[in-house]
Order: C-alpha cells, then sequence, then structure tokens
C-alpha cells in the first residue's frame, strides 16, 4: 500500500513538471485532468472515498471549464 | 486617484498579514494535545450512532455536528458566482484583440472519424443517467457516498456537457438566463436556513432535526431534516456552476452558435 501511495505522489510530481514546461496549452489542460485523477486515486488510497467522489466531479467540472475558453482563446505559445 | 491606489495596497497588504497572525494561534499539525488528537475525533466516533442514527459518518460530521459551517460554506458558493460574475461583466474595450484572432480549433477537428460518431444519441443516453444518479447520491446522503454537493455538482455537470455538445437553437429545455441561475442559486442557502428554522418552530435548537413538527419517530425526522438541508447544498452548488458557465459564455462567444 505504501508503494502504491509513492508511485501515485512521483506521478503528481512528473505531472505537475510536465504542466510547468508544457508548450500547448490544450495538452496542458489534458495533463491537469490527469492531476486531479491521480490526486482521486490517492484519495481512495488513503481511505476518505467521499473526498475522492468530490474530487473527480470537479476535476472533469473544470477541466471543462478551462477548455471552453480555450476554444477561443489564441494560443501564444504555440 | 493616487489614495484609491494607496487605499488598495492597505487592503492587500492587510489581508496579506492577517492571516500569518491567525495561523499562529492555530494548534501544530500532530501536536497530540491538540482538541482534535485528545478527544473530538473519539466523541464524533463513539456518539455518532446514538445521537444522530446515521450510518455515515462524514455525512453526520457535515450536517449535524457542524451544520452552523455547512451552511455559510453554501453562502460562500453562492458569494463565489456573484464574484465570477462581477469580474467577467467587466468587458475590456480592445475585446477583438484579446480573444478570436484566429481561432485553430474550428478549423482542424480532428481525424475525420469522429464527425461521425453521432453525439446527440451520445449525450441522449448519457445524461439520463448521470441525473439519476445525481438523485441517487442526494437521497442516499446519508447512508453511503456523497450528499448534496455531490449531487448539485453532478447536476451542473450534465448541464455543462449539455452546453458542449448541443446546439443553441435545439437547446430549449433548461436553458436559463444569467439573472436566474444567480437568484436561484441563492435560494439555496436560503432553504439550508428553513431546515434549520423548521427545528426551531417546533421548540428546539436551531438545526435540531428532532424537534421538525411532524407526527414520524425520531429517526425519521432526522433524515427528512438531512434531506431538506441536503436539497439546498444542491441548489446553491448546482446553479453556482451554471452561473459560472453562463458567465463564461457571455464574456466568450462561440462560433457554433452563429451559424
Amino acid at each position: 500500500m505504501l508503494l502504491l501511495q509513492a508511485l501515485l505522489l512521483m506521478g503528481l510530481i512528473a505531472i505537475t513538471i510536465s504542466i510547468i514546461f508544457g508548450k500547448n496549452i490544450l495538452i496542458t489542460v489534458i495533463v491537469y485532468n490527469a492531476f486531479s485523477f491521480i490526486t482521486m486515486f490517492l484519495y481512495i488510497v488513503m481511505g476518505a472515498p467521499d473526498v475522492a467522489f468530490t474530487e473527480a466531479v470537479i476535476g472533469v467540472i473544470s477541466t471543462v471549464y478551462f477548455l471552453m475558453i480555450l476554444k477561443n482563446v489564441y494560443r501564444k505559445s504555440k | 486617484m493616487q489614495l484609491r491606489r494607496v487605499i488598495t495596497v492597505l487592503i492587500m497588504v492587510t489581508i496579506l498579514v492577517v492571516p500569518f497572525v491567525a495561523f499562529r494561534v492555530l494548534p501544530e499539525i500532530g501536536d497530540p494535545n491538540s482538541a482534535p488528537n485528545s478527544h473530538v475525533t473519539d466523541y464524533y466516533i463513539e456518539h455518532t450512532i446514538s445521537e444522530c442514527n446515521s450510518p455515515n459518518m462524514v455525512t453526520s460530521i457535515i450536517v449535524d455536528y457542524r451544520a452552523f459551517d455547512t451552511m455559510f460554506e453554501t453562502t460562500v458558493m453562492f458569494l463565489s458566482g456573484v464574484a465570477v460574475i462581477l469580474i467577467l461583466s467587466n468587458k475590456p474595450k480592445k475585446r477583438d484583440d484579446m480573444f478570436r484572432k484566429f481561432n485553430p480549433c474550428t478549423t482542424n477537428t480532428g481525424p475525420s472519424i469522429f464527425k461521425t460518431v453521432n453525439k446527440d444519441v451520445m449525450i441522449s443516453i448519457i445524461e439520463p443517467l448521470i441525473l439519476i444518479y445525481a438523485i441517487y447520491v442526494l437521497f442516499h446522503g446519508e447512508v453511503s457516498l456523497g450528499g448534496g454537493f455531490q449531487a448539485g455538482a453532478l447536476i451542473g455537470m450534465t448541464y455543462l456537457l449539455d452546453v458542449m455538445v448541443v446546439k443553441r437553437k435545439d437547446r430549449d429545455i433548461f436553458n436559463y438566463s444569467l439573472e436566474r441561475s444567480v437568484s436561484v442559486a441563492g435560494t439555496g442557502p436560503f432553504i439550508y436556513a428553513v431546515g434549520g428554522i423548521l427545528g426551531l418552530i417546533g421548540g428546539g435548537l436551531f438545526m435540531e432535526f428532532e424537534a421538525i413538527p411532524l407526527p414520524i419517530e425520531a429517526p425519521e425526522l432526522h433524515s427528512i431534516g438531512i434531506l431538506i438541508v441536503e436539497v439546498g447544498v444542491t441548489v446553491g452548488v448546482m446553479c453556482t456552476i451554471i452561473t459560472i458557465l453562463k458567465a463564461i459564455m457571455d464574456r466568450v462567444s462561440f462560433d457554433d452558435d452563429n451559424d
């Protein structure tokens, strides 16, 4: 169980680094969704399914907000 | 103008300094003598079943022991929706320079195989399932996972999916304007407060659900009170999500809607 937690936490670090140095905003937004997905797994492993449920729903909603704004923003960092 | 800037800086510095002073009063993380580590947690674990009659300990803590707290959390949700409207309604003058210079997303929609997928059929199958699940989560919040917040977020997510896929002219049911969705979001905390006042009418304390004047047993009264409170949270969260979506859509216009 501890090994699983360590793997998930390392995945979080890797995703954060790829978000910081990503060039394409669209890909960054999708990777941000993966961040919240792995956080959800962490909550389940730590025994908090209520919080995991909330995290799953809110992760989807925030990603949709980002996508709706991105649809009309000029992609500068392309 | 100069005075206004000074006042702004003063307010910002105050907001920055106050938390650093206030956090010193909080107990240290992992301190064995602090209140949550010494007696509060044990009290919750021992007395939840006998005092609140609800199997889900999380729900009983949120809506029972800390009901007053949750009421103002719902109010904070409503205020966040209002704040988003206030910020986004301030339209910039050079709007066309910021947005829509050119739009690469509409020219390239991916491989042509995605155009053959009928998104209306997908949505019409998925949406009822999500809504039924949201109602399940709302009504079983006392027994199983979830509660008012999750149910409201699921219903708001259904609306978001609908807006993403269905074109505006086909979207005639459940099409709220910005003003209406804000006002409905304001009724969420109101429903919550009414659920608390029902206990006062029966002669009990605020949020004492066993005192609701109805001829039913105390455990059932309790679950009815929790249901009223969670409906309030659901309405508040759902309409706040729709409000933020509407505010974004008023600021950013979509190409799909013009044709």
